[in-house]
């Protein structure tokens, strides 16, 4: 297929030299690729201090009158720890780490649209992370993620940090969304129609559209909470005519795209790695392209389905209840089509391809528990259980964690310039695989028959499976070491991985690795779509070297 | 589009992994349909029956969507992996869709959703919001404290604390609210669930249909006991029992003084209090020496201890301002007791709390 080739987007014409000083250069840097790297590196951090509070409360958990922690501790802990996870290792991973090292480079861009931007957004996220963490000093939030008021009012200082440290997460976030916006629909290669796009940057599109238009409600409700707890203008207590409900409302606007925020990149991830290795066109690309659309828009008019025990009237919950079903057609069309993508493929069982595949069990389940969730009869026995605490953790671990450490794999080589080793990644993904299960399936179960969430004891008769739970996630903890071990291994003797060492057919990998300063000499122009494996490269103007033997 | 290519059939091994496939469903399949949920946790209500019905309803169908995903994502990968000697590069097949098929996934899902959408929505009038209008329905105001429940029923004075008692068979509305934070009332044996916000009253309709003891469970974070909040019950009765209970109530109330007078101390009970103690106040405080803190103080010195001659309320710890501080309960450095109407407690509770106290060494 030979389309005319767009001209009529404005792309650099000429290239700036890199900075010299070690501060531009890696500190301050304007380049996407560091600012990549600066994010993963941070988030890495946070997300082992919030793993370590994860250990904390499975050694409390681990029997029913535990006095290990004391329950203002244990509450410390599973709020900073869920807190941690969204804002400051999740989000920030599949946006500001894999967005920004993947996306210019496959669009065919120098940069974002906006490196400076770029640099302060980022700059906003380790003093937001500094203030969650410190906030232990004068007493942590203790009522969950959520925080949801009037108890939020009552708390200690902490509780305002973590407005405050929310808030700049926010803002990053916000900034992010309409950089990357701006990057995606004004600096695309030439010939790179939407549709010829790779179906990590429709990810990434979408995302950053969230980002952009939902995070705004979420600095307004922090805000206020703010503003209450300081100055005592009532927004959300009662006892002074504010209304708690309107705090949830506000934040599961948010919150809502938030979740799809925190898997739509690790769907992008997944349809990328999987032609690669089944070295076949990803099935159904315009589906899958459109259904994270779908996906987006619907996520804005689902967020009551966290509120069907907050009084709201039957009429409201219905439309909420049938919109979230809704949700999940979009999302069975995309597992449909990556698993009929591996029908008739040629696949490497690479760690990567492990990753994909672990990703695609354990999501599914989180898909199907999300639907019985959807429903509000059964919800309303469901919610606030371990029921709801095993879901969550089979979509944000199970789906966006699986599909993470599945982009880590798949593209180190492309950010270090080195492999990571094959057989420690599958090691990894087999301890980790099995102990995530071991950890939060069981806790389906005993949520169902009456064990409620946010407890630092709970009825003796749940203690046999919550040891059980808690060395399963001691293994879950201890299998990151092997990441871990891997990473610095690979770093100072790992295999170099040269241009393209998967054989895939995306723009990241047609300059070399790590990819240079300003990424292309010339820019790139895009001929056809980027899965049709067998058929010669669609790329002109690219310099390097085009015969791809994958060498794993 | 299938380009009728050799490889783009399906093959023998496909079908034979479908049919192994459909047979795993199906035992699943019958396996849910089966599954006891009552052995493991009652169904003491109308609408728990129902809800079970729905929720195996939709567990039947999950079982067959996971069984063909996981199944097929092994198959294929399995009978499509890269093999000894074949290139690497090798390209797969060049299907990029297949309109038939993407038709009939989006299809069947989206059936599914719309009978799942219509069930659900023929349950939620049958318990939530609606009052029950039978003209021998009962209503019961159901108020979340820190850390107890208060039960009011027509025409007993005082609430009942942290014990429901429903009349089996009879439709019952509870009114729910929360006079601190927000709480949230939950009987699992019922499956119903209610948020209790403050400012709000929240009707929810139910029928109790098996006479028994029920947990009752507060499922919202409420603060420093909320991991407490359970070992309460809902006991369904017969009729007459319950109408005994009622009135056995209603003779206990109207016996029980109204305020904390010196004689009504006087006549404390320590064996009653050391219950009450265990129950209601160990969220906050050790009956240990004074720096064996939880929340507040130790009090097992409380009233001979040399290092602390005053209570933290600035008087000498004698009964009457014992007493006055459970009343009234106390705001100081260590942090806010609540009241005795927020503790859930009466002035003969008082007495007998006061009365163990004293037993403390």
């Amino acid at each position: 297929m030979q389309a005319a080739v767009g001209t009529a987007h404005v792309t650099h014409g000429h290239i700036h030299p890199p900075p010299d000083t070690f501060i531009k250069k890696y500190i301050f840097s304007q380049d996407h690729k560091v600012i990549a790297v600066q994010y993963f590196i941070t988030s890495g951090l946070f997300f082992v201090l919030a793993g370590l509070l994860a250990e904390m409360m499975r050694a409390q958990l681990a029997s029913a009158n535990n006095t290990l922690l004391s329950p203002t501790t244990y509450n410390e802990a599973y709020s900073v720890h869920g807190s941690a996870m969204v804002w400051l290792v999740i989000i920030p991973i599949l946006t500001g780490a894999f967005g920004n090292l993947i996306m210019p480079l496959q669009i065919g861009a120098r940069d974002v649209a906006f490196p400076w931007l770029n640099m302060f957004s980022f700059w906003l996220f380790p003093p937001a992370g500094i203030l969650l963490f410190g906030s232990f000093i004068w007493g942590a939030p203790e009522a969950g993620w959520t925080e949801y008021p009037p108890i939020s009012l009552e708390q200690s200082f902490g509780t305002s940090m973590w407005c405050m440290a929310i808030f700049l997460i926010g803002v990053s976030s916000t900034i992010t969304g309409l950089n990357f916006l701006v990057t995606i629909i004004k600096m695309r290669a030439p010939g790179m129609t939407w549709t010829r796009m790779p179906l990590f940057v429709w990810a990434t599109a979408v995302t950053a559209f969230l980002s952009f238009i939902a995070t705004a409600n979420l600095s307004a409700a922090l805000l206020g909470l703010l503003i209450e707890r300081t100055f005592g203008v009532p927004f959300y207590d009662p006892a002074k005519g504010g209304s708690p409900v309107l705090w949830q409302h506000i934040f599961w606007f948010y919150s809502h795209p938030a979740v799809y925020i925190m898997i739509l990149p690790a769907f992008g991830i997944v349809s990328e790695i999987l032609p690669t290795f089944c070295r076949r066109p990803i099935f159904g690309y315009k589906a899958i392209a459109y259904s994270s659309v779908a996906i987006g828009l619907l996520s804005f008019a689902v967020w009551a389905h966290h509120m069907f025990t907050s009084g709201l009237a039957p009429w409201v919950q219905l439309p909420f209840m049938i919109l979230t079903m809704i949700v999940g057609i979009p999302t069975g069309v995309k597992i449909f089509s990556w698993v009929a993508t591996l029908w008739g493929g040629n696949i490497r069982l690479t760690t990567p391809m492990y990753f994909v595949l672990g990703f695609l069990s354990t999501f599914t389940f989180g898909g199907i528990t999300g639907i019985m969730l959807a429903s509000v009869p059964a919800d309303v026995h469901e919610h606030a259980t371990y029921f709801v605490v095993a879901h969550l953790h089979y979509v944000l671990f199970g789906g966006s964690v699986f599909g993470i450490f599945a982009g880590l794999y798949y593209w180190w080589p492309k950010m270090t310039g080195r492999m990571l080793d094959e057989t420690l990644g599958k090691i990894h993904f087999w301890l980790m695989f099995v102990s995530f299960n071991a950890t939060f399936l069981p806790m389906h179960w005993i949520g169902l028959e009456g064990m409620p969430r946010r407890v630092s004891t709970y009825d003796p008769q749940y203690q046999d499976t919550n040891l059980f739970i808690s060395i399963s996630a001691f293994v879950l903890g201890a299998s990151m070491l092997v990441f871990a071990y891997n990473a610095i291994k690979s770093t100072i003797s790992g295999r170099e991985a040269g241009q393209n060492p998967w054989g895939a057919r995306t723009l990241e990998w047609m300059i070399p690795s790590p990819p240079p300063y300003y990424n292309f000499d010339d820019i790139p122009v895009v001929l056809s779509g980027p899965y049709d494996y067998g058929k010669p490269l669609p790329y002109r103007e690219i310099k390097a070297d085009l015969s791809y033997k994958p060498i794993v | 589009m299938n380009t009728g290519h050799e490889e783009h059939k399906l093959d023998a091994g496909f079908w034979r992994a479908t049919i192994v496939m459909g047979v795993i469903s199906a035992l699943g399949m019958w396996g849910v349909v089966v599954f006891p949920i009552e052995r493991y946790v009652p169904e003491a209500a109308g609408i728990a029956v129902k809800i079970d019905w729905l929720f195996k309803f939709m567990a039947f169908f999950s079982v067959p969507i996971l069984v063909y995903v996981n199944g097929y994502m092994l198959y294929f990968t399995v009978r499509y992996r890269n093999r000894k000697g074949q290139p690497k590069d090798q390209p797969g097949s060049s299907i990029h869709d297949h309109k038939t098929l993407e038709f009939w996934w989006t299809a069947i899902p989206s059936v599914l959703m719309l009978v799942l959408g219509v069930l659900s929505y023929i349950l939620i009038p049958q318990y939530y919001t609606a009052r029950a209008a039978t003209a021998d329905s009962v209503t019961i105001e159901a108020i979340g404290h820190q850390f107890s429940w208060e039960f009011r029923y027509p025409g007993l004075r005082d609430p009942v604390p942290d014990e429901l008692h429903l009349p089996v068979d009879v439709a019952v509305t509870i009114d729910v609210t929360s006079t601190d934070v927000i709480h949230s009332f939950w009987v699992p044996a019922f499956r119903m669930k209610q948020d209790m916000i403050p400012g709000m009253v929240v009707p929810m309709t139910l029928t109790p249909t098996k006479v028994g003891k029920y947990e009752i469970i507060c499922t919202e974070f409420c603060g420093v006991g909320h991991s407490g909040m359970r070992d309460r019950y809902v006991y369904v009765q017969s009729q007459s029992d319950f109408d005994a209970w009622y009135a056995a109530q209603k003779t206990k109330q109207a016996h029980a003084p109204t305020e904390v007078t010196a004689a009504v101390l006087a006549s404390g009970d320590a064996a009653a209090g050391q219950q009450l103690f265990n129950s209601r106040c160990t969220t906050c405080h050790n009956a240990a020496p004074f720096d064996k803190r939880k929340v507040g103080p130790g009090l097992a010195n409380l009233f001979h201890d040399p290092a602390h001659p005053k209570l933290l309320s600035g008087k000498a710890p004698n009964s009457a301002d014992v007493a006055d501080i459970l009343e009234h309960g106390l705001s100081g450095p260590m942090g806010q007791m609540p009241n005795a109407q927020l503790n859930g407690l009466s002035p003969k509770d008082i007495a007998d709390l006061v009365a163990y106290l004293k037993t403390l060494k």
